[in-house]
């Protein structure tokens, strides 16, 4: 019998149909995707023991507890900390990735002068003659940290100016600033003890202030509710995350926030159901409703809402100071569930464009968000962990990454209670970085370095005695035996938290601010972004919503300029 | 017969695919490796008492799977000699005394990506070793150990069976074991609880 080409390809046909019903194909192509996680140029830690490490986030200023695995000095994985008074297990999905972060593509690992490689030497001496030949300013993204003691005291000595890039709960927070003479970074809200809260467009379930604090404060009083024990009213202008969780979502019309503040106080006045002492706003409530595109017995019926269950508290997103003062109509400073005092400390100066308009160098910590960048003909030197794609900087410095540097976290932004905790440095880094603090500290060798700053700000709330540390269990600071004791228990990833402020608010509001739309910001963010570049995390950080992007927030866009 | 022709190549061809695909593929797709020496349960929960798992693979205090026991707990009886086997020649001279790690080929070692907890499933779940492990314990010989040399993992992972439709009911510790076994007992555990 003769094989005919005929019959190779019928034979070649019944093996491929054969093959089909084989594990081959099916074996090999999960067996290759498998294999393609474990491709050489990625980096794997090695087979040891693993540990489980205690910590803080520093990626933003929300100081979230973090349970970290370490394996052979690597973090090989991030959890949410239970224990943690404030985040209380949550985390934001970044932080979740966290410690893959040091290892992208993109991250920062040569000092770069105008895009070309440089070296940590020529970045020092362009700095230290700039410093000499004129005023320096510092800006930092996260202000009460020992570094950011340290860059203050390098501008004081220099006539340079040291100031902050709020985050939005801070911004929202700067109308009190004025009429309590309290600085926004000493005031938070206390979400805890409040029944109704009012939120004009603040993405409170979408990681607004620190995760987990009111995602769980919600969960427990409110979640699945139809007469909830906490009352949610999210006025925003579409549904968002927040929006479609609340026990009321009140639709208003994009940037008509300001004029729906003043109606509903108008409403609340007009129906006697605040004390009528103090200013009227001047927006009537037909105007309000016309503006707002909602209708005078919705707003009136609101008003009702807003005091049916007190205390109350108003949020904003912004810093619209007519919002910010339905607070004060409200009863709702310095009271028991509203806008609350937490700790003291000096005025921090927020940054204005004029800032840096003198300034012969400008220096950006890594803590400032990359979006940010000053519109100033001065020198730049942009510290940062990441590369934020194009910028304009002149010097692109690599700071340390994801726990790779001893830092202390102070007080969350919103936060109602101080608290202090430190993120030790639990790995290393691979290639050779300094901090912003680091390196002034080189430069100016007169500067107490941050580690021995950390060490003398545990030794003062040590010597206070007020307070608890969190750590595995709550303990309260005066039954610790020595300041060792304490120092020991925040390396680990304790947190100590403050006592309520004895402090009285006393606030007064001469007249009723104006309804228009508050101007942007000088520097142009008006929302935060951690200081790793957007497309860091894109699909599981941007995509994710975690907080609205802001063209969902303006897909209902207004039909009349107001 | 010429009728017949191309129906029988046809199935022919059939016939190869299906042998190679089913019997040559995953002996060549598996190479087999030797523990470094034959260790024998069985014989070490007959003789020493050592009935329950937990004595050697032990939980530490802080809920993280010590895994396999170091060379030093194998010294507290194997510090000498005592026997004449190969096995109790190869422990004493090339790990107990020098102090050395004995290099066990892990059968049921997951990916690196993936984070359980043995605290977990053992304490809180109350399952047994052997849910998982299926009777490996109870066994008198040390089995060969496959990798796969496409993704570099044990045999264990995906099953004995090719087609994995004829696993065990312990067998097999891939995602969708993992899934299913949740499944069955109504625990819901998102994407992060395995992959923190």
């Amino acid at each position: 019998m003769k094989l005919s080409r005929r019959d190779l390809l019928v034979w070649s046909a019944g093996a491929a149909a054969g093959l089909l019903a084989t594990p081959v194909p099916w074996k090999i192509l999960d067996d290759t995707s498998i294999w393609s996680q474990n491709w050489p140029w990625i980096p794997q830690p090695a087979r040891c023991p693993v540990e489980t490490r205690q910590s803080v986030c520093t990626l933003c200023p929300k100081g979230c507890g973090l349970r970290v695995r370490m394996a052979g000095g690597w973090a090989v994985g991030v959890a949410g900390l239970n224990t943690h008074p404030l985040s209380r297990g949550a985390l934001c999905p970044l932080a979740y990735a966290a410690h893959q972060l040091n290892w992208h593509p993109q991250r920062l690992r040569v000092v770069q002068h105008r895009t070309n490689p440089s070296s940590w030497e020529q970045a020092r001496a362009a700095f230290a003659k700039a410093s000499k030949e004129g005023p320096v300013v510092i800006i930092d993204g996260y202000p009460g940290r020992a570094a950011s003691a340290l860059f203050e005291t390098y501008t004081e000595g220099r006539d340079g100016n040291y100031c902050v890039v709020p985050s939005p709960e801070i911004r929202a927070l700067t109308p009190y600033e004025s009429w309590t003479g309290v600085p926004a970074h000493c005031l938070g809200y206390d979400l805890e003890n409040t029944r109704t809260i009012v939120s004009f467009g603040a993405p409170l379930l979408d990681g607004w202030g620190t995760p987990g604090r009111f995602t769980r404060i919600w969960a427990d009083r409110a979640a699945g509710r139809s007469d909830p024990e906490l009352r949610l009213i999210q006025i925003d202008s579409s549904l968002s995350r927040t929006a479609a969780r609340a026990w009321r979502w009140v639709r208003s019309r994009e940037g008509t926030h300001a004029a729906l503040a003043s109606g509903l106080a108008r409403a609340l006045l007009e129906q006697n159901l605040v004390p009528a002492h103090g200013p009227i706003p001047a927006t009537t409530l037909a105007e309000s409703a016309v503006q707002c595109d909602i209708s005078m017995e919705a707003i009136l019926e609101l008003g009702r809402s807003l005091v049916a269950k007190s205390p109350t508290l108003v949020i904003a997103r912004d810093d619209s100071p007519a919002i910010a003062a339905l607070n004060v109509l409200l009863g709702s400073v310095g009271a028991r569930g509203g806008v609350v005092r937490h700790s003291q400390h000096s005025n921090l100066r927020s940054y204005t464009g004029s800032d840096v308009q003198n300034a012969r160098a400008v220096l950006i910590d890594s803590s400032v968000p990359w979006n940010f960048m000053p519109q100033t003909d001065a020198e730049v030197f942009r510290f940062a962990a990441w590369h934020g794609a194009s910028t304009k900087a002149d010097w692109l410095l690599p700071a340390p990454g994801f726990l790779e540097e001893l830092t202390d976290v102070p007080t969350p932004p919103a936060s109602s209670l101080a608290s202090y905790a430190v993120a030790p440095p639990l790995v290393k880094s691979a290639t050779e970085v300094h901090s912003a603090a680091q390196f002034l500290s080189s430069i100016d060798a007169r500067l107490i370095p941050t580690e021995k700053m950390i060490y003398t700000r545990c030794e003062d709330l040590f010597r206070r005695r007020a307070g608890t540390v969190h750590a595995h269990s709550a303990i309260p600071i005066s039954e610790l035996a020595s300041v060792q004791k304490l120092v020991e228990q925040l390396w680990q990833g304790a947190v100590w938290v403050g006592e309520p402020s004895p402090d009285k608010l006393r606030c007064r509001l001469q007249e009723w601010p104006s309804a228009t739309r508050s101007s942007p910001p000088d520097d142009g963010i008006t929302d935060w972004i951690p200081p790793v570049m957007p497309a860091l995390a894109s699909k599981l950080y941007v995509e994710s919503t975690l907080r609205e992007a802001a063209e969902r927030r303006k897909a209902w866009a207004p039909a009349t300029a107001w | 017969m010429r009728r017949w022709r191309n129906p029988l190549v046809f199935a022919f061809g059939v016939a190869v695919a299906l042998f190679l695909g089913w019997v040559a593929f995953p002996r060549v797709l598996y190479s087999q490796k030797h523990q470094p020496l034959d260790f024998l349960h069985k014989t070490h929960a007959e003789k020493s008492g050592l009935t329950d798992c937990a004595e050697c693979h032990v939980i530490r205090e802080d809920g993280i799977f010590a895994g396999l026991p170091a060379t030093e707990k194998c010294a507290g009886c194997h510090s000498e000699r005592i026997g004449e086997s190969k096995a109790e020649a190869i422990l004493v001279d090339s790990y107990i005394k020098p102090a050395q790690e004995t290099p066990w080929l892990v059968y049921s070692r997951q990916p690196a990506n993936v984070w359980f907890s043995h605290a977990i499933h053992v304490k809180r779940a109350n399952l047994s070793c052997a849910e998982c492990h299926s009777s490996y314990g109870e066994q008198d010989s040390v089995r060969m150990y496959q990798v796969n040399r496409i993704s570099g993992y044990s045999r264990d992972l995906w099953g004995h069976s090719m087609s994995r439709l004829r696993n065990g009911p312990h067998e097999g510790m891939k995602m969708s074991d993992c899934e299913k076994c949740h499944r069955q007992r109504n625990v819901e555990v998102g994407c992060l609880g395995c992959h923190q």
